[in-house]
């Protein structure tokens, strides 16, 4: 392989982990809080339409990564909703989440035809043309959109509030043990909405940056492939720490990005085989690290109050 | 607290129950399991709302409807269950739920005030440790410096002792004596009359969710407290028996070492010997390495060395015959029944693959059905059929349940798990006789329990655990309370009897 | 203490909990169809319009109807395989994959030709297939049960490399595929492989009526065998059942196994019967719309029966509808997803929590999070 291929291939494992990173951001502390947000997926693919479709007709990208979050945010809450004030079963709620989201955007995505040929606006590139061209980290790093350079900062961010903040430790003390943050005055009800609301503003940020971060156009409704699902893996295999999901990410973005290099490239193996490969890396990394982590404690389960 | 009233859907926990705690006092609250003395005072801590009744604070009434505004009344409250957090350091858990102005976390000052209150009551612990790998007394050393870290004037303690050490409750007593000569006020709830008596100025009993009444102290004697409790005089004589035949062992245990949960060792080495014909007593303060004992011995639970037998059988795997080996667990809502399934079925849990509840490969209902109106007859069980769910049984008939189970075809060895926990007093004594009878026919009893009363009341010998070893092993006909007790201190036996 | 008192008419047997659990499905379906036609009307078309002409679509004559039950035969088969493994608190989400495996194995047989007669060359495609689908299954089981992978995770992802999988199988130039095709598809399946169609002129193929086979006889094997036994025992409290001496890895990996079977001949029924060829992404989405049936079945057998139905016929209905008034089809996936969001939101199951407080005991947080998913649902 050719320096060349490398330099090219550590680009696009950026690129593809990027989305990735977002969306374990916000389930990360969800999933510390005890509820599995498991709509990520669907709420990733509203996120992916719902920022192409505000870039199309007002040209903002600003604007489109606003709306963006405002959806999310609707969705987490009815996520929230169902799952921790109705205490419905966190898988379930989640899979109609994604059922939901899957045949809403078909639906939509049929009466937005137009924008299936039209490239949108994207996110800008955040340093100046010069840099581009430095050798190796020119075009790994310098030629990214403005949500790369999000997307690194943020698992540094992440980890800070949830471990060096007031709020990070409240956040914890529910998904271990919600009775005993409930005992001493928390409102354990408010912050696992907190974070399940959290999880679906960044995961309709990454279904977003998905679409708007090079591409600029949807595919289908079944564009998010599995995505959601892959950072569902991704947070189990980080054993629910913001900076080894991302590392995670980062892996099972590698595995993607080289599945198209090689195809482009025409490679022996068929193609099909290769994109298989960010699943079965993922399975795989899933079982070799499960027995390892730590799980939160009421990770998944319903909480009630008079649960004393 | 004046006439609180409290209800849960189809009981009645507290009925017009009053209680005075005063200024720089220690008040105990005595009353037997299930008597609703931790339902008062989750009430009082917010967790439940009463359905009438006042509280006073200082003379004024308040409304506490969460526990967030019983700090703020500056009530204070160690829980039986430890409502700590596992997996967050002593100092985190210390902080958790304070407010706080600041964005980030300021540990510096709140780990400096911490230790402060670590010497002043002489309650030491690692403010950087992790809670879960504390010892259990420590834990409990964390949640009493929680509430004084909230500078509380009220402070509830809910059965502290029982996951204390002996040495550990001299400690507790140490500090609670502090507490009061600061003017702080102290409930302390209790089932055990001795601890009562050394160390509360007035005391207030129920039971059954009733008032009986408040008599200070020193007025009292452990007789009179204990005729209270239980509403009729109680004797801690033993039940007759007739003596034993010939010594034939059915269990042995050999060079066992187990783990628990966390990978901590369990059982050191442990040997032992049930013969046939006779209750073995297992005391010990609770989480000594008695659930691991229980569990080992029927195959739920793989030793990581040494031999276990049952007569001429080798245990290495789970045990589910009825015919051989009876076991009470010690939870039986989490492991000796589904809750949700019938009585008839709960019945034949370990038997429905067997003749005659099977043929052909399909479960023969109609039998199933017959062999649970015959046990509901043998065991006097009170349910309205055999069709209705173990769930809405009470305590004590679903502990009829598992024993109608486990000892009607007769094991060679029967296992009891605290099998009278939470239960009443008439369901505890149903318990007491079948366990005696199953030992005069000739069944080998393992009996483990944390009562120290029944477990002198019951066993013809009786062994000590203490941290997964056995501290000695006496003639139950024998035994006194200050030798077992030295024994569950750790000290053990110096020179056999 | 005293037991806790429940209405006397619960008692009653049968009636009582079919009241129970009756009314919460269809108030929630009441609502999700509800709102459906509030979203229908604002993408602006008349609702009345658009659910009659769902109706029709479905009921208006035997051709519909007929639609109706070639539609049903994936949920039946599908929904079943899910309400196994829910029995037991295990989420086999994996169905999609499982019916493309089940179609590979059944092109393996079925296309060439073997000189069987039709009936031994259906069943030898129809077990195959199933083989198939069991050995796909035995991966994400194996893991849930002896690994503690989450089976939600390990199966989705499956479901993705079993597309991909089957894609090759029937691209060029792989000896199954069409030679010279515009689409990946495989070559057409043996005329003795294929499954009859049971009245002219229409597509209805026996599939229907395997899965309903299936359901009732597994509405049977759950309530009077000891497998069944041990499923619920599994289900209702995984600690009582591994006292009892239920190897409950084993059951729990044969559960998803047996999942896998029936996925497995789901995929192979709707190639052999309807599709007559295996083609790229021949199914889409029926693996949630499994888990939808098994949901809104409350994991009985014969509630998914119920539930396959009414989905299959909002389906083909659905069809109808978008052809007539414009509305997209992914409408029905809309309303069939809002159906069983309003069902598991509208009534939180009460009984459990009388049944803690009756004991003094309190219930310490979950350890087994996995297992005890599933109270909502039984």
């Amino acid at each position: 392989m050719s320096l060349d291929m490398i330099v090219n291939w550590m680009q696009a494992t950026l690129r593809w982990s990027v989305p990735l990173i977002l969306v374990s951001t916000g389930e990360v502390f969800a999933e510390r809080s005890g509820v599995i947000n498991m709509g990520i997926e669907g709420i990733m693919l509203s996120g992916a339409l719902c920022g192409i479709a505000v870039s199309f007709f007002t040209g903002g990208v600003f604007m489109a990564v606003l709306v963006t979050m405002a959806l999310g945010a609707m969705m987490g809450l009815a996520v929230a909703f169902l799952t921790v004030s109705r205490r419905t079963n966190q898988v379930v709620t989640g899979l109609m989440i994604n059922m939901l989201a899957m045949g809403g955007t078909n639906l939509l995505f049929a009466l937005l035809s137009e924008s299936r040929r039209t490239r949108v606006a994207t996110f800008p590139v955040l340093f100046p043309q010069s840099m581009h061209n430095i050798p190796i980290i020119g075009p790994i790093l310098f030629k990214q959109p403005i949500s790369t350079w999000v997307a690194l900062i943020l698992p540094i961010l992440s980890g800070i509030v949830l471990y060096k903040t007031t709020w990070g430790l409240n956040v914890r003390a529910v998904g271990d043990n919600p009775q005993s943050a409930a005992t001493v005055g928390l409102s354990v009800i408010k912050i696992k909405y907190q974070t399940v609301v959290l999880s679906g503003i960044f995961a309709a940020l990454g279904g977003c940056v998905l679409t708007l971060g090079e591409v600029g156009y949807f595919a289908s409704g079944g564009m998010t492939a599995g995505r959601g699902f892959i950072v569902l893996a991704a947070v189990v295999v980080g054993g629910w720490d913001p900076f080894k999901t991302a590392l995670a990410c980062l892996v099972f973005g590698a595995a993607d990005a080289a599945q198209l290099r090689f195809q482009a490239m025409g490679s022996v193996i068929p193609y099909q085989f290769l994109q298989m490969l960010p699943y079965l890396v993922t399975v795989i990394a899933l079982t070799i690290m499960v027995e390892h982590s730590r799980v939160p404690k009421t990770w998944g389960a319903a909480y009630d109050r008079r649960d004393v | 607290m004046q006439d609180i009233t409290k209800r849960f859907p189809g009981v009645l926990a507290n009925d017009r129950i009053s209680l005075e705690c005063k200024k720089g006092e220690v008040l105990g609250l005595l009353g037997e399991n299930g008597a609703g003395k931790t339902t008062l005072m989750n009430i009082l801590y917010g967790l439940h709302q009463p359905d009438s009744g006042r509280i006073y604070v200082d003379g004024e009434e308040v409304r506490i409807t969460s526990p967030s505004k019983a700090i703020h009344y500056g009530i204070g409250m160690v829980h039986q269950h430890f409502k700590l957090v596992d997996t967050l350091t002593v100092l985190e858990n210390i902080i958790l739920g304070i407010p706080s102005k600041k964005l980030l976390l300021d540990l510096a000052p709140a780990r400096k005030y911490l230790l402060k209150l670590c010497e002043e009551y002489e309650l030491f612990v690692d403010p950087d440790a992790e809670v879960g790998r504390l010892p259990v007394g420590q834990q409990q050393w964390v949640e009493i410096l929680k509430a004084l870290y909230r500078n509380v004037q009220i402070l509830v303690f809910d059965e502290p002792t029982s996951v204390l050490t002996p040495a550990e409750s001299d400690q507790l007593c140490r500090a609670i004596r502090r507490l009061t000569a600061e003017g702080r006020s102290i409930v302390f709830i209790s089932h055990k009359l001795r601890e009562v008596m050394e160390i509360t100025d007035r005391v207030t009993i129920i039971r059954d969710g009733k008032f009986i009444g408040t008599i200070p102290t020193r007025e009292a004697t452990q007789l009179k407290l204990a005729q209270m409790m239980v509403g009729r005089p109680v004797s801690i004589v033993r039940k007759p028996r007739p003596a034993l035949e010939e010594k034939k062992p059915v269990l042995v245990m050999k060079d066992v070492n187990v783990s628990d949960d966390r990978g901590v060792p369990a059982l050191k080495n442990f040997n032992l010997i049930v013969n046939a014909g006779e209750i073995l007593g297992v005391a010990g303060v609770d989480g000594n390495g008695q659930r691991e004992l229980a569990e080992c011995v029927v195959g739920l639970r793989k030793p990581a060395s040494g031999t276990i037998h049952v007569r001429d059988r080798q245990i290495t795997d789970v045990v589910a015959d009825p015919s051989f080996v009876g076991f009470i667990p010690e939870d039986r809502q989490k492991t000796g029944l589904v809750l949700d399934f019938s009585v008839s079925e709960n019945l034949i849990i370990k038997e429905y693959d067997k003749q005659p509840y099977i043929k052909n490969g399909v479960l023969k209902y109609p039998v199933i059905k017959k062999h649970a109106r015959s046990m509901i007859e043998k065991y006097n069980l009170k349910t309205p059929s055999g069709e209705v769910k173990v769930r809405n049984l009470s305590g004590g008939n679903q502990q009829k349940v598992v024993i109608a189970r486990e000892l009607n075809l007769g094991p060679v060895l029967d296992i009891a798990s605290q099998p009278t926990r939470g239960l009443d007093m008439g369901a505890v004594s149903n318990v007491h006789d079948t366990l005696l009878s199953e030992r005069n026919r000739g069944a080998a009893v393992l009996f483990i329990s944390a009562e120290l009363q029944e477990v002198m009341a019951l066993s013809d010998r009786i062994i000590v655990l203490f941290r997964g070893e056995i501290m000695g092993d006496i003639d139950g006909e024998t035994a006194d309370v200050s030798t077992i007790g030295q024994m569950m201190l750790g000290h053990p036996l110096e020179v056999g009897i | 203490m005293k037991a806790i008192k429940k209405p006397k008419f619960i008692e009653v047997p049968f009636i009582g909990e079919l009241a129970l659990s009756g009314v919460r499905p269809i108030l929630g379906i009441a609502l999700g169809l509800l709102a459906g036609g509030v979203l229908i009307a604002v993408s602006g078309v008349n609702p009345f319009k658009a659910y009659k002409a769902m109706l029709q679509g479905a009921f208006g004559n035997r051709y519909a109807f007929s639609n109706v039950l070639v539609r049903s035969s994936p949920l039946l088969l599908g929904g079943i395989g899910v309400s196994l493994g829910i029995k037991a608190g295990v989420w086999n989400t994996g169905i999609e994959g499982y019916m493309y495996l089940g179609a590979v194995g059944a092109a393996v047989v079925g296309i060439p030709a073997l000189g069987l007669p039709p009936v031994a060359h259906i069943i030898l495609t129809l077990i195959v297939a199933m083989a198939f689908g069991a050995a796909w299954g035995l991966i994400p089981g194996y893991l849930r049960a002896y690994k503690g992978v989450n089976e939600v995770t390990s199966t989705i992802m499956l479901n993705y490399v079993a597309v991909f999988l089957t894609s090759w199988l029937v691209a060029e130039p792989q000896p199954l595929a069409e030679i010279g095709s515009f689409y990946p598809m495989s070559k057409l399946f043996q005329e003795s492989a294929q499954l009859p169609i049971l009245v002219r002129g229409t597509s209805l193929h026996p599939g229907a009526f395997i899965g309903l086979a299936v359901c009732v006889l597994l509405y049977f094997v759950l309530r009077y065998t000891p497998f069944g036994f041990r499923t619920r025992m599994l289900g209702f409290n995984p600690n009582a059942a591994r006292y009892a001496g239920v190897n409950t890895r084993k059951q729990i990996m044969l559960l998803i196994i047996i999942g896998a079977m029936l996925g497995g001949l789901a995929g192979a029924i709707e190639v052999t019967g309807l599709k007559r060829r295996v083609y790229m992404n021949f199914v889409t989405g029926v693996g949630y719309e499994s888990v939808a049936v098994a949901l809104l079945a409350g994991g009985n057998p014969l509630g998914v029966i119920a539930a396959a139905l009414f989905f299959s016929a909002l389906k083909a209905g659905g069809a109808t509808m978008s052809i007539q008034t414009n509305i997209g089809a992914p409408m029905t996936s809309v309303i069939i997803a809002l159906c069983v969001i309003f069902v598991i939101g509208v009534g939180v199951s009460e009984r459990r929590r009388l049944g803690k407080v009756q004991d003094n005991e309190k219930s310490e947080a979950v350890n087994e999070p996995k297992i005890k998913e599933e109270e909502n649902v039984t």
